[in-house]
């Protein structure tokens, strides 16, 4: 068992878990400078609470390392129903700060969502590589779909849009890892690209000729490709209506993305102090602990969601580019994994890890730089939160469990 | 199951390659733009934006009596604060501040550090500045980088009462209150918060919402104007509350109690009203503003008389004769005796083989229920009382609320001891004790403990024939309804004659209440409470009717002997002040 499995782990990616530590280090130390300088009690801050939080992370990835990869693919469904009740929790348990993500477990907050991203990625895993999918018809977008939305509803609902957003995240990846056809893909992306044009009627023209002319050259019976069109441009015309039933938070995320000066009280207040910390740090930074933007408090969620704000006014352009740089290496090695190893369901699982890590990365960091809306989404092994770091980590153990390092 | 070929084509896998790392360059770039391409105009804005929030504390609500008079007000001092990151050599600064207000830098070091929360964050140096001081500071204000000064008002007492027990006083928030609370952002290191007495119990109210200014700071670091578009929040000042007390009746009773230890609350049996409320020994209530020295303060605190404890709702005391009451009415409601019935009292009382004493060494005579209470007659009921059952008695104390809170509005209120047999068995054993103690709780000595409110809320009770209204100082929209204890109306009616014999009665031990008003009865009870701290606990609790108005007087001198003979003649000058208002009222405000 022990020679079996260490033949196994001596191909693991053990430069995956270097990475992590690298970023993890990062956080950690502005983690620091944020508590020693407005927090007098070192044991409360959130730069303590982190490095608790390394002790179940790291039970967390090596569970993962370990469990054998036949009982996930064995038992996910059954697992993936679990979670799904467990995603009801919280709306039985107290609200903070007016939302529903938290299940209060005395002292430790938890957040089920974390684990429901890994769940659905072994679900859409399973069920792409069990069925010898013919991947050509358009209707075999079908179950995965559901698959996704259900659990995503649920968390959209509690409300959590960030999140919401990221489950969604790996469905498309992983369908088109599975040999779905691009023109599929894109009639998938229509109706999405549909509303968010119709807020902008020069975009919204651009799109609809554009709908013509890819629905021209992909050739579909007459009927099919007008139904295809019309429908997408009703959608688009509906868009408001859809708009007015956002919560009134919601829409001014989004409303300050287009113009940041509208509500200079509410999201784009974050988003300029947030690139006035950032641009003013530079190339090198103004030096550890002496971030003034940072430590005024201008930032109000600087330990998770803006973490990066404060590296970028300490620490300055050069940690930026290395946490990047680990990132994009990070997520194409994942990739990379994911195109050599021998079978679909790994292959499949490693698509889907990645693409959560790419979202949670791109969205995070696009937030904070002002390209696109607060979303309130933490940056992998960098920001603080509990949950998080342990999701992270689990995904990681994933990637050492499934992924075959073919180089060495 | 895991057989499912990997059939990812090249094509595709560069294609994920290449959007991965597209997304990535796009971040990329936006942080070189941010950074390296926007630097100098960024890096300009951080220093003039540099906008520092500033809390504008709100004023408390005031205090007011019945009639409007101010009991407790504000006044504006001034603080001083610094940016501890703004200041670069702090003990030079320190020494300037010295020179400009006269204050010991070592003083403003020691609450630099007290107050110290984050290197951003204002920090508090001083506080009751006058305005000379600030005006001498503002001077020099180039000298002293980093440092501001705010208004902040403190508590200040106009009225000549003291009521320091039921006002209660307020305290810093220091940094171990502040981890009590639990939620920082409520208050801040140095609010104020109430911290007993009515600024406690009332605290949400009084409280008021602060403030916050977003104040641009220039290169200099002083303050300059509001900025526009920032969320800048006027304070809300505390809403105002309105006591029931009358400060004349106050003043009066803090003055007739001045030289005891004890307490002496006025109350109206049918709202539940508190007129007057007074525990002695007491305390100016400004000691614990900024004004006061701290040698003040100490003297307070180590005083072995505590005068800061709240006597009336923490203090246990045995409630001796007054406790007659209750045996009495437990028998007149179950018909366990005869109240004509003779009983012929010679001074003392055999009881197996113990001996029970009459304070009335050469005995009373023959006595009935009437004059037993009149008279305060122990033989009569230690012979009575043996007709009830312990229970039976208990039940009696818990319809007047004894052994409960009140619930009157004031934190820490205590609730006594009623020795049910559970708690009897538990103190002394399932055979330690016997029968014979019951013959001392009818008397209200032994096991039987009260707060003096308890007994406030037992005569308002026995005056409105059990209608008496939940005791308050502030009067609530909804009035919460009193205990209602139920008993018939022939027990009530005689009970209250039996009560108005122990005032009128020649040889009523309760005397000395009546002012001899045209057309005000009095009625009431004393109590002489043996105790093991020396002399007797002098008890009255009394009654007084004219018309439709009620007074109810409830006086305890501790260690003052008789009831009769010194809490009564307390109770007549309340009664007196009361149901004559016109005959000396006095002006309650300080003279300037």
């Amino acid at each position: 068992m022990f020679a079996v499995s260490g033949n196994r782990f001596s191909k693991s990616p053990f430069t995956i878990i270097i990475a992590s530590m690298v970023l993890t280090f990062i956080g950690l130390i502005s983690l620091l400078s944020i508590s020693v300088h407005q927090s007098a009690d070192i044991l409360r801050s959130s730069f303590f609470k982190q490095l608790v939080f390394l002790g179940p992370s790291l039970i967390g990835l090596l569970t993962m390392i370990f469990i054998p990869k036949y009982l996930i693919h064995k038992y996910i469904f059954t697992i993936y129903f679990i979670v799904l009740g467990v995603l009801f929790l919280p709306y039985f348990g107290r609200t903070i700060a007016g939302t529903y993500r938290w299940v209060d477990l005395g002292p430790v907050g938890f957040q089920p969502s974390e684990f429901a991203k890994l769940i659905i990625v072994f679900s859409l895993a399973k069920y792409l590589s069990d069925h010898n999918l013919e991947m050509k018809n358009f209707s075999s977008f079908f179950f995965p779909l559901i698959m996704v939305a259900i659990p995503a509803v649920v968390i959209l609902k509690q409300p959590d849009l960030g999140t919401a957003l990221v489950l969604l995240t790996p469905l498309l990846p992983m369908l088109y890892w599975a040999g779905a056809r691009s023109y599929h893909i894109f009639l998938f992306l229509a109706p999405l690209l549909s509303v968010l044009t119709a807020f902008h009627t020069l975009s919204f023209s651009i799109w609809g000729i554009l709908m013509i002319i890819i629905i021209f050259l992909e050739r579909p019976k007459l009927i099919f490709g007008l139904v295809i069109y019309f429908s997408n441009l009703f959608l688009g015309l509906l868009a408001p209506v859809l708009w007015n039933s956002l919560k009134d938070y919601q829409q001014n995320r989004i409303l300050a993305l287009f113009n940041p000066e509208l509500d200079p009280l509410g999201a784009s207040y974050q988003i300029i102090q947030s690139q006035t910390a950032i641009g003013s740090g530079g190339a090198f930074g103004k030096g550890w602990g002496a971030g003034t933007q940072t430590h005024l408090k201008f930032l109000p969620v600087q330990e998770s969601d803006f973490i990066l704000s404060v590296i970028g006014e300490e620490l300055g352009f050069v940690f930026i580019l290395v946490i990047i740089l680990v990132f994009t290496w990070m997520i194409l090695k994942m990739v990379k994994l994911g195109y050599s190893s021998k079978d679909r369901f790994s292959g499949l699982v490693l698509i889907g890890i990645a693409s959560l890590f790419m979202a949670h990365v791109f969205v995070n960091i696009a937030m904070t730089v002002g390209m696109i809306p607060v979303k309130g989404l933490p940056l992998p092994f960098i920001s603080s939160g509990g949950s998080f770091l342990m999701s992270c980590f689990m995904m990681v153990g994933i990637v050492m469990n499934v992924g075959v390092d073919s180089t060495e | 199951m895991l057989k499912a070929e990997n059939l990812i084509s090249k094509q595709r896998y560069y294609i994920v390659t290449g959007v991965v790392i597209f997304l990535m360059l796009i971040l990329l770039s936006r942080f070189f733009y941010l950074q390296i391409f926007r630097y100098e105009k960024y890096k300009h804005k951080a220093e003039i934006n540099r906008i520092r929030a500033v809390t504008v504390n709100a004023p408390r609500g005031l205090i007011l009596d019945r009639n409007g008079n101010i009991l407790v007000d504000n006044y504006p001092t001034y603080i001083l604060t610094a940016i501890p990151g703004e200041m670069e050599q702090k003990e030079k600064i320190f020494n300037s501040i010295s020179q400009c207000t006269g204050i010991d830098s070592l003083i403003i070091a020691e609450n630099f550090k007290k107050y110290y929360r984050a290197k951003f964050v204002p920090t508090r140096l001083m506080k009751d500045l006058t305005f000379h001081q600030i005006s001498v500071l503002e001077e020099n204000i180039l000298d002293l980088p980093g440092v501001n000064y705010k208004q902040f008002p403190e508590r200040y007492y106009p009225s000549r009462i003291n009521g320091s027990h039921f006002l209660g006083y307020l305290k810093e928030v220091d940094k171990p209150v502040q981890e009590k609370l639990g939620n920082p952002n409520v208050y801040e290191l140095g609010d104020l918060i109430g911290w007993s007495g009515l600024e406690k119990f009332y605290e949400s109210r009084l409280k008021g919402t602060r403030g916050v200014k977003y104040l641009e700071v220039d290169a200099l670091g002083r303050e300059m104007e509001e900025v526009k578009g920032y969320n800048n929040r006027r304070s809300e000042p505390g809403a105002d509350i309105t006591l029931m007390i009358d400060a004349n009746l106050q003043l009066l009773m803090e003055e007739k109690m001045k030289d005891y230890r004890g307490i002496a609350v006025l109350s109206n049996p049918v709202t539940g009203e508190i007129l007057a409320y007074v525990s002695k020994p007491d305390y100016p209530p400004n000691i614990f503003t900024g004004k006061m020295l701290k040698s003040d303060w100490n003297e307070v605190r180590n005083d072995p008389h505590r005068p800061l404890m709240d006597r009336v709702i923490t203090g246990l005391y045995p409630p001796g004769s007054t406790f007659k009451i209750i045996t009495a009415l437990a028998l007149l409601e179950e018909n366990l005796l005869d109240p004509s019935k003779e009983v012929e009292c010679t001074g003392s009382y055999q009881f197996g083989d113990r001996t029970f004493h009459c304070w009335n060494e050469t005995g009373h005579g023959s006595v009935n229920l009437q004059t037993g209470i009149a008279r305060s007659c122990n033989i009569y009921f230690y012979q009575m009382v043996q007709k009830l059952s312990l229970s039976q008695w208990v039940d009696n104390c818990f319809d007047f609320g004894f052994g409960q809170e009140t619930g009157i509005d004031l934190p820490y209120e205590k609730t006594g001891v009623i020795p049910t047999e559970k708690y009897m068995n538990r103190k002394y054993g399932k055979w330690g004790w016997s029968r014979g103690n019951l013959l001392n709780l009818a008397l209200g000595q032994g096991d039987v403990l009260v707060t003096p409110i308890q007994m406030v809320q037992f005569i308002n009770e026995i005056a409105t024939h059990g209608n008496a209204g939940r005791l308050h100082f502030v009067q609530e929209d909804n009035e919460e309804k009193g205990i209602r204890p139920q008993y018939s109306d022939n027990t009530w009616n005689k009970i209250e004659k039996y009560l108005l014999a122990t005032v009128s009665d020649n040889r009523g031990t309760g005397r000395s209440a009546d002012p001899q008003i045209k057309g005000l009865i009095i009625g009431g009870k004393t109590g002489t409470a043996e105790n093991p701290h020396g002399e007797p606990h002098a008890w009255f609790i009394g009654f007084g009717k004219k018309d439709n108005q009620i007074l109810t007087t409830v006086i305890l001198i501790e260690n003052g002997g008789h009831g009769g003979e010194i809490a009564a003649p307390i109770a007549r000058s309340a009664y007196s002040r009361y149901f004559l208002p016109t005959k000396q009222s006095q002006m309650v405000l300080k003279t300037p």
